[in-house]
């Protein structure tokens, strides 16, 4: 890999992210002169000036007593020393510490659901690719018709209905002690595993069945490649020519997609978290929701698109150093 | 002046005809194909449930008053029960619920081809500014979540089903015109197109007379995917009570279901009718998005299909065909062993 | 033991389709002797392609289906070996180069790596052993500083330069055939000349039999002994080199030689064949050319003329052979 490669694509993505950033400030302030308005709406039993004083203090305490370019500033300064804000909530807690607090709960789901969704993928999906046109093949193409026109909350709550309700196996809402009595021992993680199962599950269905048919597409179409008939004009073996030509390149559009994933990790279970309780980024950012929230929502979000940003990135340049033909701004 | 007029109007009414003329034929095709058909069948039935919704259900899904009737099991007179909250008829519900689906999930489809189409093809054609200027947008679009945005917007806004189709069409054009895009690269380099140019064609003309009918496949497959996709995204939103708190929608009636006690008290139908509705109006729409892909692009219908033909080879026959092919076959064989098939 | 290094007697083969069968190769012969140059003739669509693969066993069932009498390769028959034996005999006595070598090289991979599969295959060599060789044998083809060229990408090289390495992987182990489909068709005419140099080279000094298939005379006039003339499936023609040229008995071979331009002939007219080959699947009745043919006659519409055999070697396939006169004995 290039060197002035690497860096174009960084200060390309820190561009991107300058403008997320300078959206992220705007949205909030869409349509309204006063910030504070929109922070902290007028409720039913305030007088006029109970009111006016709340919003006077909102203003001095979120800094919106400053002008429009001011608040800016203050907000990119506070952001590049890793400040996103300050919560409404009582105790007005950090965003950052929201964040970090509720983050791993998420990962939890949501990488073992992709780990799990990549690895069984891969393996069905290159089955049903060797065995082409066979039932294997015909079976995951059915599977997969199916399983795209299921939304994943609907099979989650299938799930949490039988599992949960009828059969009683597995829990249907999180036990709301797991996070506060999580202490790394064994027994906490058996907790933590027995209640995410049903989550991961209804989430990893959809992912298992689309990793699979993608790996088989994937493969197939590697498969009528020029190479291949001259890999085994060579004479190489079956297998040969299937671990060292096939797969390698098949591999290309898997990361493509695989980086689509890590981009979603954070937001991508917003409502399996909601159906099962769970206290990750999905619940904070609902719970932030209702109660207008603005800094925490604003902020989770800002949170995700630098991540997308980041997981983005690396996919780029993780791709060009499996294809050596990607050259600067080019990618197949 | 009232002769411009009347050209004007003959074009527009011309090109009008031969629009409906292509989708009655690409009803047709579709029609001929066996998946296609089952989609096609689907689909309209759906359209039928919501023009004729009033009709067809057999209760007032709005009404919230039937205290007597609550949580009912399904019978004859409530085919698939009634609501344990507030008693309304669950089948007259889903019935009602088809509409919110099939307009969300249609307008989005269908702007989204347009924006997306003019974007793809403006970036690709036009190229210099407006190229880096249009993919620099879905560049940012693609890093900011979307559903976190839909929610900080409904709250800004109020909740209706308008704010999700803006939201929907405002972050959905992205990935057609990035496909757009790159197809566009390669049609600009064809034969006809340069010879329009050299011919003086106007930028405008040929963009919409020589290019877009080039994509014009290619749209159209998009279109019912993106119906497909944007109808299981809107049941995600409506679950989360993002969608116009008034309307029935599939999603919020899961949502219902879930927070009414349906997994509780084991009433399995309150959940299940509403997801087929989902799954009905997706997977119908997506069929006749991936029988559209297989019409117009044979190569895959062929690869796929041929161990089919191989499965019911004919022995006999195949073996009369190589018999056919000898030096000292009668010289006539050839002929009618061809026409045979 | 027969100096004949290919026998193929009788070869078939047809594609199963959904409205009907394609007759892609309807029973052909082809003999090369010893280090023999064989030139194997015809528009595009003939079955050129589809010969050459089935005489390396490549082609793929399904699709296709295959048929031959005899198919013996330096009187060892390969007719009915599995695909494990012919993956030791491809590569080492028998192998290919293919036209486009821009999608035929696997462009994850460098070309040094791709030589390198072929030595510890068939000769079974440590990797450093092979690059040894691998290094020679991209010297022997004319790619300058072979040793660092050999860790380039194919995209890094130019076309004539990627052609050279697949010519040098088709010569790695000395095969006893080799067949060349269309080798110089992508490339420049200067380039064309070069490449077609270097395999004329390789072919003579190894003292390898040469099955060089192509639509293009100018290539052939310069390189091959025998010439066999395709057209729909069938042979119409075969000669050697000198009596092609001159005295064509074909009207398709008579077509073909009028569109070669000539520098000798000043006042030399294009002959032009018109229109195109015929479907596969929709031949015409009788001779196969008779639509494009200007001599044709009723008895061609009816039948399938068959092939007659003249002196020399000579065979062709016309119910009015041209240039009988000067001596020539008519076949029939």
């Amino acid at each position: 890999m290039k060197k002035s490669y690497l860096i174009k694509r960084i200060i390309y993505a820190f561009f991107i992210f300058l403008i997320v950033m300078t959206l992220n400030f705007f949205i909030p302030r869409i349509g309204v002169v006063d910030p504070a308005e929109r922070y902290y709406p007028p409720q039913g039993n305030m007088t006029e000036i109970e009111y006016e004083i709340i919003k006077q203090f909102t203003r001095e305490q979120y800094g919106f007593d400053v002008s429009n370019f001011q608040q800016y500033l203050n907000y990119v300064s506070g952001l590049f020393q890793g400040d996103l804000g300050t919560s409404f909530r009582s105790g007005n807690p950090k965003v950052s510490q929201l964040i970090g607090e509720r983050l791993p709960w998420t990962l939890v789901l949501s990488v073992t659901n992709l780990l799990i969704s990549l690895f069984i993928g891969l393996i069905i999906g290159t089955i049903a690719a060797w065995k082409r046109g066979r039932w294997q093949d015909t079976t995951l193409l059915n599977l997969s018709t199916i399983s795209m026109a299921l939304p994943a909350f609907f099979i989650a709550l299938i799930l949490s209905f039988y599992f949960g309700f009828e059969l009683e196996w597995f829990p249907a809402y999180t036990n709301p002690n797991m996070v506060a009595q999580f202490d790394w021992s064994w027994e906490a993680i058996r907790v933590v595993m027995y209640n995410a199962a049903l989550p991961i599950v209804s989430m990893s269905i959809g992912g298992i069945i689309g990793y699979g048919q993608g790996t088989r597409n994937a493969v197939i179409a590697v498969t009528n490649e020029d190479f291949i008939l001259t890999a085994r004009a060579k004479g190489l073996s079956r297998n040969q020519v299937i671990f060292k030509h096939t797969l390698r390149n098949a591999m290309l559009p898997i990361v493509t997609s695989l980086g689509m994933s890590i981009s979603g990790l954070i937001g991508g279970a917003v409502i399996i978290e909601q159906i099962f309780n769970w206290n990750g980024m999905g619940t904070l950012f609902l719970e932030a929701n209702n109660t207008n929230d603005y800094p925490l929502m604003m902020g989770i979000m800002l949170f995700m698109s630098a991540f997308a940003i980041v997981a983005n990135l690396v996919t780029e340049l993780f791709y060009s150093l499996l294809d050596p033909r990607v050259t600067v701004g080019e990618r197949r | 002046m009232k002769a411009k007029a009347m050209r004007f109007l003959k074009l527009l009414g011309n090109r009008l005809l031969g629009i409906l003329r292509a989708i009655a034929g690409f009803i047709m095709k579709l029609w001929r194909h066996p998946k296609g058909r089952v989609g096609l069948i689907v689909v309209t039935l759906l359209v039928v449930c919501a023009i004729f919704a009033p009709l067809i259900a057999p209760y007032d899904p709005y009404d919230v008053t039937q205290r007597a009737a609550k949580g009912l099991s399904p019978s004859w007179s409530h085919l698939l029960g009634t609501t344990i909250t507030t008693g309304q008829d669950i089948f007259s519900m889903l019935i009602y619920g088809t509409r919110v689906s099939l307009i969300v999930g249609l307008v989005t489809g269908i702007s989204i081809a347009f924006l997306g189409a003019i974007m793809g093809v403006i970036a690709g054609y036009v190229g210099g500014a407006a190229d880096t200027a249009i993919m620099r947008t879905v560049d940012v679009m693609l890093v900011i979540p979307t559903l976190p945005l839909t929610i900080v917007l409904t709250n800004l806004f109020g909740k209706s089903y308008l704010m999700i189709i803006f939201i929907f069409v405002l972050f959905g054009w992205t990935g057609l015109a990035r496909v757009i895009r790159s197809l566009v690269l390669v049609l600009k380099n064809a034969n006809y197109v340069r010879a329009a140019e050299l011919a003086g064609a106007s930028r405008g003309h040929i963009m919409f007379r020589h290019i877009l009918p080039g994509v014009s496949h290619l749209l159209i497959m998009n279109t019912a995917l993106t119906c497909a996709g944007v109808m299981i995204a809107e049941a995600g939103l409506s679950f989360l009570g993002l969608g116009d708190p008034t309307a029935i929608s599939w999603g919020k009636m899961l949502a219902e279901a879930q927070g009414g006690g349906a997994l509780l008290f084991g009433h399995w139908w309150w959940i299940i009718a509403p997801g087929i509705g989902i799954f009905l109006a997706v997977f119908s729409f997506m069929r006749i998005g991936l029988v559209m892909e297989e019409i117009l692009n044979p190569r895959m219908k062929q690869s796929s299909s041929i161990y089919k033909i191989f499965k019911n080879l004919n022995n006999t026959y195949m073996e009369e065909v190589f018999a056919s092919m000898d030096e000292n076959a009668k010289l006539g064989l050839t002929l009618k062993a061809g026409e045979e098939s | 033991m027969s100096d004949l290094m290919l026998k193929l007697r009788n070869l078939k083969v047809v594609f199963p389709a959904g409205e009907g069968v394609i007759r892609a190769v309807e029973g052909i012969d082809l003999d090369i002797a010893k280090g023999e140059c064989v030139a194997l003739v015809g528009e595009s669509g003939c079955g050129k392609s589809v010969t050459s693969l089935a005489i390396m066993k490549l082609l793929n069932s399904p699709p296709a289906l295959v048929r031959v009498d005899e198919l013996k390769l330096d009187d060892e028959e390969l007719k009915d070996y599995s695909d494990g034996k012919m993956q030791e005999l491809r590569g080492q006595q028998l192998s290919m180069i293919f036209q486009d070598a821009m999608t035929a090289l696997n462009p994850v991979m460098t070309i040094g790596r791709q030589i390198d599969e072929i030595y510890i295959r068939h000769n079974n060599l440590s990797r450093k052993e092979a690059r040894k060789l691998t290094v020679k044998a991209l010297d022997l083809v004319g790619v300058p500083e072979a040793k660092s060229r050999a860790n380039s990408f194919p995209h890094q090289l130019s076309g004539g330069m990627r052609q050279r390495v697949l010519i040098a992987m088709a010569f790695a182990c000395m095969p006893k055939l080799i067949i060349a489909d269309e080798p110089t068709t992508a490339l420049d005419v200067t380039i064309q000349a070069q490449v077609l140099n270097v395999l004329s080279d390789m072919q003579k000094k190894h003292n390898v039999s040469l099955l060089l298939i192509t639509h293009d005379l100018s290539v052939v006039a310069n390189m091959a002994d025998t010439i066999y003339v395709m057209y729909a499936g069938k042979i119409v023609e075969k000669a050697i080199k000198r009596d092609l040229f001159l005295k064509p008995r074909h009207p398709y071979t008579e077509g073909l030689l009028g569109s070669v331009p000539r520098l000798s002939d000043e006042h030399h007219h294009f002959i032009q064949i018109p229109d195109a080959v015929p479907h596969p699947m929709f031949k015409p009745t009788g001779c196969y050319f008779h639509p494009r043919c200007s001599y044709c006659t009723d008895k061609c519409k009816e039948s399938m003329p068959p092939l007659a055999k003249d002196v020399g070697g000579r065979e062709y396939r016309c119910w009015h052979p041209l240039n009988l006169g000067g001596g020539a004995k008519d076949g029939k």
